[in-house]
Formats: structure tokens, sequence, C-alpha cells
């Protein structure tokens, strides 16, 4: 019998989708003949609020930008500014920076960890690992004031300075967390139904990866060992201690295993952050927030994000306002042109369970 | 400290040896920023990828300049064994702005020019798929084009809540509601006071 | 199968309804914008939604809350209200976090709606941005409340209201290529 195609529209109503986009997939089948995404629902247009924005009042909507990682945004951004501008930034604050950047990378692995199991279907997983991840928003909490959006990080430096105990608190968590890791790892990582539904699902062509715009934990999953960190060390990461860990295959189970690896090197992070914090001040203070002139000039900056490279080109003319702000999030390539191409062949139960590992973030598609 | 610009530099010769009319300079350590004529992009890109090794493509942006009558485009490409961003800008027409694709250097600038010809009506020659990307039914000029008005656009269009009219200062309207004065230290930090 | 009842026995099937109603919410999965973030920590072991009976469901027809997470651009306005035409009754609405009450802040943006309420009926606003899981499920709370007074007929209103919210709706929705339900 000769198998008929169909056309399926997954999302962007549907449980598995991470977040509002919709995929479009003809099948002959359960088998994915070709795939196209379609995005923009989330287009809030702010690239063009910001232009309408001064500097300082674009802090509130490039957290937006991405909702499950917002920190880069607001770095990338303040780092954007800072080399436009020629600004320094003292020693305390880039270590604070540090701490929150890696904090949050933890944060999002978390949920990652939780999204990847549930779409195989184990539920228990997003249980433990959202429920842990209260716990460091907790601490961001106090440090910002905010569970999710912080707003925390500005040009100069930070807005407040640490609490107080609020290191220790920070090593309890991390101590939680490292045993915590155990048990995902009896539930997960060590989880022969995970490998099996891992193992070879997802593929990325090594050959191809670097050309076709892979970043991040993808790239890496590959075995090319490419950071941000490493390669144009930004803040204080030249001075700690870490490694990139690197997975072959370039499959599913690769990135869970690299991202596995660099969960427990953020936490190393952390804690040399913690250890090795200086004294002295935070914040290196810009001039009234609401007279403030950006000198004309434009700059790129990166940072690696937990999901990969998070790039920012601002353009400023010397007015109140940016002339322009454009954020590149990994998701931009990943979700669109790779998620296309490597869900050809694929099975259909497999998409949210490519996209999850992928780590698809519709909002910073389209910003 | 000095810093070491050798690799940089070695690049910008290379790139001047090929393209006498560009001009190239070095802003910082890791980038060497390139600005060239409009029909360079091509084999300047070509050159790039393949005889250089800049294989990793990091962005594509579009500035507006209003006042010059220009769009800018800027290409952001790296190479990951010397770490190297190289940021090539062109300008084109803003009354007729026409490109070749690049499409076959990299699968994923199909997605950028999607956004950008949706975003700011630059026409790539030969892309073959500009269809909608991000918005739906779109009429009248790109919106990310500096002469369109997004605050007159809402208004005319949506429905405003009784009350958010002058959201430019929310503080007024609570004065005005409560009948309070703002402190004149507040004041200082009014966008309005500084108009 | 239509069966009458006296003043009185009506009264106590009618409480019984909303009392099941109340204690059985199904929220349909649909993250319209950025507070679907703050829904897996509310459902999940930390928050605990479901001791107030509130569930994930993955369809609209099985579904009886739809929670606007966030802001609405055009795009997602038009599925939203197919979406919303939908789920059966009883139906309710639930606009979550300052975007959906007045746009919040992307009041000047030309791609997001400033106010739910004209084009689907709204029956519980959450403020902020974002709401945190308490709000959340306050927010849950006070729908219960007005569905035990009874007063939660967004779904009616939208019915005999139709006119008027397709007007709106086919303001700004150009191209209207969308089935009409009946209900």
């Amino acid at each position: 019998m000769r198998e008929k195609e169909t056309t399926i529209y997954l999302g962007p109503q549907h449980p598995g989708i991470t977040g509002n986009m919709m995929v479009k997939l003809k099948v002959t089948g359960d088998t994915i003949v070709s795939a196209e995404t379609h995005v923009g629902y989330l287009h809030r247009a702010f690239e063009k609020l910001m232009e309408a924005r001064t500097w300082l009042q674009c802090f509130p909507i490039v957290c937006r930008i991405c909702v499950p990682e917002p920190d880069p945004n607001e770095e990338n951004l303040s780092r954007v500014i800072e080399e436009i501008e020629g600004r320094e930034v003292p020693e305390r604050a880039k270590y604070i920076r540090v701490l929150v950047l890696e904090l949050s990378r933890l944060a999002t692995y978390l949920l990652w960890m939780g999204g990847q199991s549930g779409s195989m279907g184990l539920y228990t997983m997003p249980q433990w690992t959202v429920g842990d991840r209260d716990y460091i928003l907790d601490l961001f909490e106090q440090l910002t004031g905010g569970r999710v959006y912080h707003m925390y990080i500005w040009p100069g430096g930070v807005r407040r300075d640490l609490p107080e105990g609020f290191g220790d608190k920070v090593l309890k968590v991390m101590d939680y967390l490292e045993k915590r890791l155990k048990d995902y790892d009896d539930l997960l990582f060590n989880n022969a139904l995970f490998y099996k539904r891992a193992k070879g699902v997802g593929v990325i062509d090594k050959a191809k990866a670097q050309e076709w715009g892979v970043v991040g934990a993808p790239l890496r999953g590959c075995g090319i060992k490419h950071d941000v960190r490493i390669d144009e060390p930004y803040e204080v990461y030249d001075k700690l201690n870490f490694i990139v860990p690197t997975y072959e295959g370039g499959d599913v189970w690769a990135r869970a295993m690299v991202r596995r690896q660099e969960f427990e090197q953020s936490i190393s992070i952390v804690r040399q952050v913690i250890e090795n914090m200086p004294g002295g001040d935070f914040y290196n203070k810009i001039p009234n927030p609401l007279n403030w002139r950006v000198p004309p000039g434009d700059a790129y900056v990166k940072t690696e994000s937990a999901r990969g490279e998070f790039g920012y080109y601002a353009v400023s003319d010397g007015s109140l306002k940016p002339r322009r702000v454009h954020a590149r999030g990994p998701a931009y390539v990943h979700g669109v042109s790779l998620l296309e191409r490597i869900l050809q062949g694929a099975n259909i139960a497999d998409v949210s369970f490519i996209m999850n590992s992928l780590g698809t973030c519709p909002p910073e598609i389209e910003r | 400290m000095e810093v070491k610009l050798q690799v940089e530099n070695e690049i910008l010769d290379k790139i001047k040896h090929t393209f006498h009319s560009a001009e190239v300079s070095i802003p910082r350590k890791q980038r060497v920023e390139v600005k060239l004529r409009n029909d360079l992009i091509h084999p300047f890109l070509a050159y790039l990828k393949d005889t250089l090794g800049f294989k990793h493509l990091s962005h594509i942006s579009t500035v507006d300049w209003l006042e010059e009558n220009e769009i800018e485009l800027v290409y952001i490409v790296m190479n990951y064994d010397n770490l190297v961003e190289v940021i090539a800008k062109i300008r084109l027409d803003r009354e007729k702005p026409e490109i070749p694709t690049l499409r076959e250097f990299w699968p994923q600038i199909e997605t950028y020019e999607r956004e950008i010809h949706e975003m700011y009506g630059v026409n790539f020659l030969g892309h073959g798929n500009l269809t909608d990307f991000i918005l739906e039914d779109w009429e009248g000029i790109p919106p990310m084009r500096r002469d369109f008005d997004t605050v007159k656009y809402a208004k005319e269009t949506y429905f405003n809540r009784p009350g958010r009219e002058d959201a430019q200062d929310v503080r007024t309207t609570i004065t005005k509601k409560s009948g309070e004065e703002i402190p004149e230290l507040a004041k200082v930090y009014s966008v309005r006071h500084l108009e | 199968m239509e069966v009458s009842y006296d003043k009185e026995s009506r009264k106590i099937v009618q409480a019984i309804e909303r009392f099941a109603r109340k204690h059985s919410l199904w929220v349909l999965a649909y993250g319209t914008g950025c507070g679907a973030i703050e829904v897996p920590p509310t459902m999940t072991s930390r928050y605990d939604a479901e001791r107030f009976g509130i569930r994930g469901a993955a369809t609209p027809r099985q579904a009886d809350v739809l929670l606007i997470t966030g802001y609405l651009s055009v795009k997602t306005l038009k599925r939203v209200i197919r979406t919303y035409e939908q789920m059966q009754d009883p139906k309710y609405v639930i606009g979550f976090g300052s975007c959906t009450i007045n746009g919040g802040m992307y009041w000047d943006s030309y791609n997001t709606i400033k106010l739910l309420d004209m084009y689907i009926p709204v029956d519980v606003y959450i403020n902020g941005c974002m709401p945190r899981p308490e709000a959340v499920i306050s927010g849950f709370i006070e729908l219960q409340k007005v569905i035990a007074e009874g007063k939660a007929e967004g779904a009616r209103k939208y019915k005999e209201n139709l006119d008027w919210y397709r007007a709106n709706q086919q303001k700004i929705i150009h191209n209207w290529n969308m089935p009409d339900y009946n209900w």
C-alpha cells in the first residue's frame, strides 16, 4: 500500500510546543517528509519600541526578549553600551554579573531538564526540577526583587550590592543542587529509556554544523569545542577555572550530556565567584539617565547564554535614544532554519523532543 | 598595556590587498570593520568564507538612516580558528533598496533576509521566498522603518483603556486624580521637564 | 434534554453545578505570551495548583479555562478567538498580566492589542508583570468565587453580543478566513 502524504499543523496551541509557534509538517505514516516553521505569534516590536525610549528605559524591554533566560540580554545591552561609551565597570560588579549569569544558566538548565523529560512522557522530572529552580528564583528575588525579570544589570555595573549573607545562601543552594544532581542522574541521565529514545535522534551533521550557524550546546554536542566564554572572554571569565565539555554524536543524547556536564561546571563557577568576590564599588554611576547621551558609534558584543551565542548589535547616533538595537538569539537560527532541516526524516513523536533539545525559544526569534 | 593586534592586522592587510576600495579599520581586539561598495558584498563574503575561513555567520542587522536616505546592512561573520569577527557594512538607497540574495553562502541567511524584507522593505533579488515571516496581512509601509509612527498607528488601530492616553508620564495622571503635587525633587527626573 | 424544575429545586441543582464546576478548572495549555513561564511553577511541586482542582488540558474542547498569559499579537489573537470558540461551555477566560489589561509596557507597540475584553469576554484579570504564582492562584480562587456566585457569564455575554465582538475583532484582523461555530 502506498502511503499518503498528510499535512499536520503542530501548534501554536499544542502542549508539546516550546512556546507560541507552529510547525507545519508533511508526513507519510509517522515519518516527517518536510517541516516548515511559522513564527511571529509573539512579535511585540521590541526593537521599534527601543528606538522610542531612552537608553536606560530599554532595560525593562530587553529582559523580556527571552523569557526563560532574561539575564544575558541585560548583560549584553549593558556591555554594548559600555563598549560604545568606553565606560569602566568595577571589578566587584563584574563578579556579581558572572554570578547572576551562572545562576540564570543553572535555572535555564533545570527548566530544560523538565521540558526534555516532559516531552517524552516522564513527568516526575519537571516536578522535581521546576520545583528546584524555585530555589534559584528565590535567590534572584532576594538579590533583585524580581523572580523572573530582574532588570539588575545596568550600564556601569549592577543596580544593588549583594545583601548580607547572600554568599552563604548561594552556597547552600549549590550544595543542594549538587546533591539533587545524583537524583537527576538516576531518573534521567542514567535512564536506559532516555538513552534509547535520544540516541540518533535529531542528528546535526558535524561537517555542516558551523556553516549552518549552530552554536552553544548543540555545537559542542557535535564534538566542536567552542564557547564564547573562552573564545572572547567577557566580564571575569578569563580569571575562572572551568572546562568546556564536548561530546560526539550531534544528537539529542549528546546535547543532553553536554548540558549535564555544564551544569556541574556552572556550580563550580558560582562557588569560585563567591570565594573570590572582591570588595569595593559595584556601580560606576551614569549621569542623570533621562539626560544621558551615548556618543555616536556602534558595537557588537556577545554572551554565551544557556542556549548558545547571544549577540547584541547597537548603534548610537549621539542622541538620548538608541538608533538601533538588534538582538541575535541562538534560537533565531536553531528554531527556524536548523529545525526545519533536522526534522526531515524524524518521527512525529520526536518533534517537541528535538525542539527542547535545541532550546527553541520563540519570543527570541521574533522579539 | 599595549594590545597586540597581529591577527587583526593580517586580516586587514589581506582585505585591503584584495578589495582596494574598502575602508577597513580595527575598532578593538577581535573585531575588524569593513565599509564596502554595494556591489562588492557578494564577492567579499565569498572571499571571507572560502579563502579566509570565516565560516560562521553571526548576525545580519539593518539600520535605517532616514536623514541620509540610506539603509545600512551589517553582516557579521566569524572565524572559528582565529576568533575574529568581521563586521561588513554596505549602504543601500532607501527609495529602492535592492541587493542580490546571499542565501547560497549560508542556508540560514534565508530567514534573515525574509525578516529584513518584511521589516525594512529591502528587496533581495533571486531569494524566491520573500513571504510573510513575522507579520500577517500587513498593509502599509514596513514597520521598522523610522518614518513609521508606531504610537500613532497603535492609537488609531487599537482600543485604549481610558486613563492611559497620557502614558508618557503616568505621574501626571496620578497627581491629577489624587490632587497631590509632584515634589520638586522628583520633577528633576521627569521627561517633560527636560524637553 | 431539557428538564423543567420548580424554582426551589432549580436553585439546589445550580448550587451543585457551580460547586462541581469551580473545583475542576481545566486550563488549556496555550502559552500565548511570556506569562507562560510562571505556569510551570504554579502547576508543579512547589505551588501545586492541583490542590485547587486546577489542571492542564491538551485541547480546547476539553478545557474550561483559557488563560491568556500576556500580550496578544494580532496574529495570535486570531488563533485565540478560534480556540475560544472551539471551547465548550462552561468556559472562562483569565487575563494574565498587565499587558492584557491596558497594554502594559507594550502600550505603543503596533502589533499587540491593548484591551483584551474588547475582543473576548474576560472573567478575571490578574495584574502584574509578571504575576507571581501566588497571584495566579489567587486569581483562580477569585474565579472560583465568581463561579460560585454565578457571575461568570462571559460565554453567555459573548453569544449575545457576538456582532459587537465580531466587529471589534474584524477591525484589526483583515483576512478573516475562519469557520463559524454553531454552539
